[in-house]
């Protein structure tokens, strides 16, 4: 069974009477496990498509199953849960919380837990080791690097061991280093934590990293 | 509780903002609860006053005095129990060398220690005056001596005072000032009052022989008030009215009230200072309300991308809704606490400071403090501020939809 399944979703953007289809009857399949790249040109739906698959948008039609869970059909309040259980996403530009440390914001999750503020501490600690960041574990968002800064987000994105990683264009906002940087370290989670890595870009380099490559264009898939 | 560190954090972003948040919220606390504790010690000094008892002064001004004569003639109206002739004084201790030093003006009297003193008829006034309990002999005594003088418990223990001690007064109203220099006076006797039966009753005051005051300026004085008791309550008005039919068409017309209605004009010549005070209160905490609720939006539409993060994460629109408005009551907890605080302190300060604490006596608000229930009104205020200010930013944040935050980053 697919971690991740697409079945004949369309989404529509209502702009008064003016109706946007950004995806037409999208299927699409990603394996347990499987670290998949979509690509394709501006407006093409990938991020569309990325958001239905991390629960923080929902289908005009169709059916999207994540885990076994039909994300459609969830209340809001379902979502928000879904999303805490199951769903780690990697933004493009880090979106950290420029008030919290490297520890604090990669606990943040951790707040919907029922854990201690120690037990917190100590697996926002172990997720920054993982990401080679346990010696900036104090350090603001503002006193980091680019590529440090998307590396504590990803931090944050897996620290509640969620079933798949969205990533939004996530080397979109670094240099060449940091970007491979990035990618390696999602290949290590993706390898070695055994995490599904859905990955948004428009970096053919970057997609190359991944173990299969999806090309959108006009709400349709290519390949 | 584990949402406060991060609340705490979201505070301190904008410390200036915060601060100056804090500082109007602040404000508004302290104004109400100043505001309230000065009206509820009004209020009480209002309640000690008798319902059976009237006050008729002149009826253009207080300034004016009433003839002697009238007393016989208001005696005589059906329904009055007994009259008793008073003025107020205005006497104040001669100043100390080192302040007319330090002054080097022409006055020889000093306001620092200002009290309550009034020139009565002895035996009519503290017959309907039941609050000043005096012992008898001290009554006897001060009956017999024309020079005496009965002083309240406080008044007694602020200077030290006892029965037998001598002091001097002089007066700042010129018809009561002597040309041979100040009046002496003699402590025949210490009232005290029972505090349940008799509430908000004020000992810090000292009562005289009019006819002293009478015969040491030449026999020249009339009435500045009668106070008059009367038999039934109920009768007050229609009494208040045949006392002023009576001297309507003379030089010098009456007018008649309760002693509540004189005692609220004499303290702040309006009845209406109690919705003056509201008044300017609720003003200033709407226009408080306007600006926390201004602050707060700009904080939650500042932060929209972080609200778009946290309902990714996974936070359910009600938290982040609670959040909000958290923040927002943290807001109201430290403003609140600074206001009581400041309106606590800006109260001991006036009932303590030489000065100011003798002019709060002088208007019968020595005792003005901070009550309990006013503060606690006060944090309420103060919480509901926050909750107001903060609701529709928190509900903004509720209704957002993550795309539509996160695409405007």
């Amino acid at each position: 069974m697919a971690m991740v399944d697409v079945r004949d979703v369309r989404k529509v953007y209502r702009r008064g009477s003016e109706e946007l289809v950004v995806l037409d009857g999208l299927s699409l399949q990603v394996e347990e496990g499987d670290f998949a790249a979509l690509m394709g040109p501006s407006g093409s739906g990938k991020t569309t498509l990325l958001n239905l698959i991390a629960g923080i948008d929902k289908p005009t039609s169709g059916q999207v199953v994540v885990a076994g869970i039909d994300v459609g059909r969830l209340s809001e309040s379902q979502l928000a849960d879904y999303r805490s259980h199951n769903v780690g996403f990697i933004f493009q530009f880090y979106n950290l919380i420029p008030v919290l440390t490297a520890t604090e914001n990669v606990a943040l999750p951790l707040l919907l837990t029922s854990l201690s503020r120690k037990e917190r501490r100590e697996r926002a600690l172990t997720a920054l080791k993982v990401v080679g960041l346990a010696d900036r574990a104090d350090h603001y968002p503002r006193q980091l690097s680019g590529g440090q800064e998307q590396r504590v987000a990803i931090a944050r994105a897996f620290v509640t061991d969620p079933k798949v990683l969205v990533a939004d264009e996530p080397t979109g906002d670094l240099d060449a280093t940091s970007a491979t940087e990035i990618l390696e370290l999602m290949e290590t989670l993706n390898r070695e934590f055994k995490k599904t890595i859905v990955m948004v870009t428009h970096d053919p380099r970057a997609a190359e990293r991944a173990h299969t490559q999806h090309h959108l264009d006009k709400g349709v898939l290519k390949d | 509780m584990r949402y406060v560190p991060y609340l705490i954090k979201h505070l301190r972003r904008n410390w200036v903002r915060t601060t100056s948040t804090v500082l109007a919220i602040a404000l508004c606390i302290f104004l109400f609860c100043t505001v309230q504790s000065v009206l509820a010690t009004i209020n009480s000094l209002l309640e000690s006053s008798s319902a059976n008892r009237l006050v008729t002064r002149h009826a253009v001004s207080l300034v004016f005095n009433l003839p002697l004569a009238y007393k016989a003639r208001i005696e005589g109206l059906d329904g009055v129990k007994r009259v008793s002739v008073a003025a107020w004084f205005g006497g104040t201790l001669p100043a100390e060398k080192e302040e007319l030093d330090a002054e080097s003006s022409s006055s020889t009297t000093s306001f620092s220690n200002f009290f309550p003193n009034m020139a009565v008829e002895p035996e009519p006034f503290l017959a309907m005056y039941p609050e000043y309990e005096l012992p008898p002999d001290q009554y006897q005594a001060f009956l017999q001596d024309l020079r005496g003088a009965v002083i309240g418990r406080k008044l007694a223990n602020r200077f030290g005072w006892k029965v037998g001690d001598t002091f001097f007064l002089e007066s700042f109203i010129p018809p009561y000032r002597k040309p041979d220099g100040p009046f002496e006076f003699v402590v025949r006797g210490i009232f005290d009052t029972d505090e349940a039966r008799y509430p908000g009753t004020d000992t810090n005051m000292m009562l005289f022989n009019f006819k002293y005051l009478y015969e040491a300026t030449g026999r020249n004085l009339g009435a500045g008030i009668y106070y008059v008791e009367i038999d039934d309550p109920d009768r007050a008005g229609e009494i208040s009215q045949a006392i002023d039919d009576l001297f309507a068409n003379s030089d010098a017309a009456t007018h008649t009230e309760t002693e509540k209605a004189f005692a609220a004009g004499f303290i702040s010549m309006a009845g209406n200072l109690a919705l003056l005070l509201n008044g300017i209160g609720l003003a200033v905490t709407f226009t408080i309300l306007l600006v926390t609720a201004n602050t707060m939006s700009m904080a939650v539409r500042e932060r929209r991308t972080e609200i778009a993060v946290l309902k990714t994460l996974g936070f359910k629109s009600a938290q982040v809704m609670g959040l909000v408005v958290s923040e927002a009551l943290l807001l109201g907890v430290i403003g609140g606490a600074l206001g009581i605080g400041g309106s606590h302190a800006i109260m001991w300060m006036l009932t303590h400071a030489p000065g100011l604490s003798d002019a709060l006596t002088g208007i019968g608000l020595s005792e003005i403090n901070l009550q309990p229930l006013v503060a606690a009104l006060g944090f309420g205020v103060a919480e509901l501020l926050g909750f107001a200010a903060g609701f529709v930013p928190a509900l903004g944040a509720y209704r957002a939809r993550i795309t539509d935050m996160l695409r405007t980053v």
